[in-house]
């Protein structure tokens, strides 16, 4: 199954500049884990060195924002996943 | 019906008040008794720096009436890439002096009140008061406490943030929308890299959020995250929800009377 994923401006560099692309995957946690496989760049804006997903990245499901809960649960085949990353500047 | 706090006693307008306020009453919804709502609407704002900057300003020529602004920093020669607030002669001043003189002389008809100290557990719930609250804060240890005043007040809370070319907004009502505690669960460590333009297009729209708030027109970012990404000059909008398991807005309070922490 395939999710479009919508990659930030902040990270575009490590997309080798694409805006969107599909990722295979039946859930959050699936498709995190091959996009990184996809373009290692990303690897660690996403994961810490645990190898888990940071608190830092806000995930969002066809745009609504979800929480950690729901990162296994099923998604669609053409959902669209779009992350940000939670900064603080003011 | 959206519970409306920080509203206190006003005065008549003068001539000159009307004259300045002319523009904007005209706008259909606005009218005199918009501008008397923001002439008697008390906001607090947390951060006169680049995000303050554009909040103060407009919220000040606006004409809100009771204006408060926090921030214990001192004017730094590396802030004026983006906080407009502060000129070369304010280097080492107080932020907060800096902002009120700079406010006032944009807008002698309204009051600010300076309050140059760091927030801390201690002191955010008398600093806040009743006011509306709007974060143009740089970090998060103070944005939760500037957060359990909102809720635990149930007072709303104007966020914004910014990151290089990018920044976001919502509009907080507490038990209505996600608290800033649902949202954040941490932030990008180290320094953060800013261009003055993009706390500006964020901060204006903080600003324009408190003004129609007030005024009671438009419709709100509520449960809704505008996006700014400045390099593909483009605006995002997601949808947002509370975070059911948020130890700040989901979780039953407990605390004795006189004691709100």
């Amino acid at each position: 199954m395939s999710v479009k994923v919508k990659i930030p401006s902040l990270l575009n560099k490590y997309a080798n500049g694409q805006e969107l692309l599909e990722v295979e995957g039946y859930s959050l946690i699936e498709c995190t884990r091959n996009l990184v496989i996809q373009l290692p760049g990303l690897k660690r804006w996403l994961y810490d060195k645990q190898g888990e997903l940071r608190p830092q990245v806000w995930f969002f499901i066809n745009g609504e924002r979800i929480y950690d809960d729901e990162f296994t649960k099923s998604l669609n085949d053409g959902d669209e996943l779009f992350f940000l990353l939670a900064s603080g500047g003011g | 019906m959206i519970k409306c706090h920080g509203i206190g006693v006003v005065d008549m307008f003068t001539e000159d008040e009307l004259v300045r306020y002319e523009r904007q009453i005209i706008i259909p919804g606005w009218g005199e008794q918009g501008q008397e709502k923001l002439k008697k609407a008390k906001v607090v704002v947390a951060g006169a720096g680049g995000l303050g900057s554009a909040i103060l300003n407009y919220l000040a020529v606006a004409g809100v009436g009771s204006i408060r602004v926090i921030d214990g920093d001192t004017v730094e020669l590396s802030n004026l890439n983006r906080q407009i607030l502060h000129s070369e002669k304010d280097i080492g001043r107080k932020k907060v002096d800096s902002a009120r003189d700079k406010l006032q002389s944009l807008n002698p008809h309204i009051e600010i009140e300076a309050i140059g100290e760091v927030i801390t557990e201690d002191n955010v719930f008398e600093m806040v008061g009743d006011y509306l609250i709007v974060d143009a804060l740089d970090n998060l240890p103070a944005r939760y406490l500037l957060n359990r005043v909102a809720v635990q007040r149930e007072l709303t809370l104007f966020h914004g943030a910014v990151y290089g070319f990018e920044g976001r907004a919502t509009t907080i009502i507490p038990g209505k929308t996600p608290c800033i505690k649902c949202l954040y669960k941490d932030v990008l460590p180290g320094k953060i890299p800013v261009v003055g333009v993009i706390p500006a297009v964020i901060g204006c729209i903080q600003a324009t959020e408190v003004i129609k708030y007030v005024v009671g027109i438009g419709e709100l970012l509520i449960n809704r995250l505008l996006i700014y990404d400045g390099l593909g000059q483009k605006f995002t909008e997601a949808r947002l929800k509370q975070d059911p398991h948020c130890e700040e807005c989901r979780l039953p309070r407990s605390f004795t009377i006189g004691d709100e922490r």
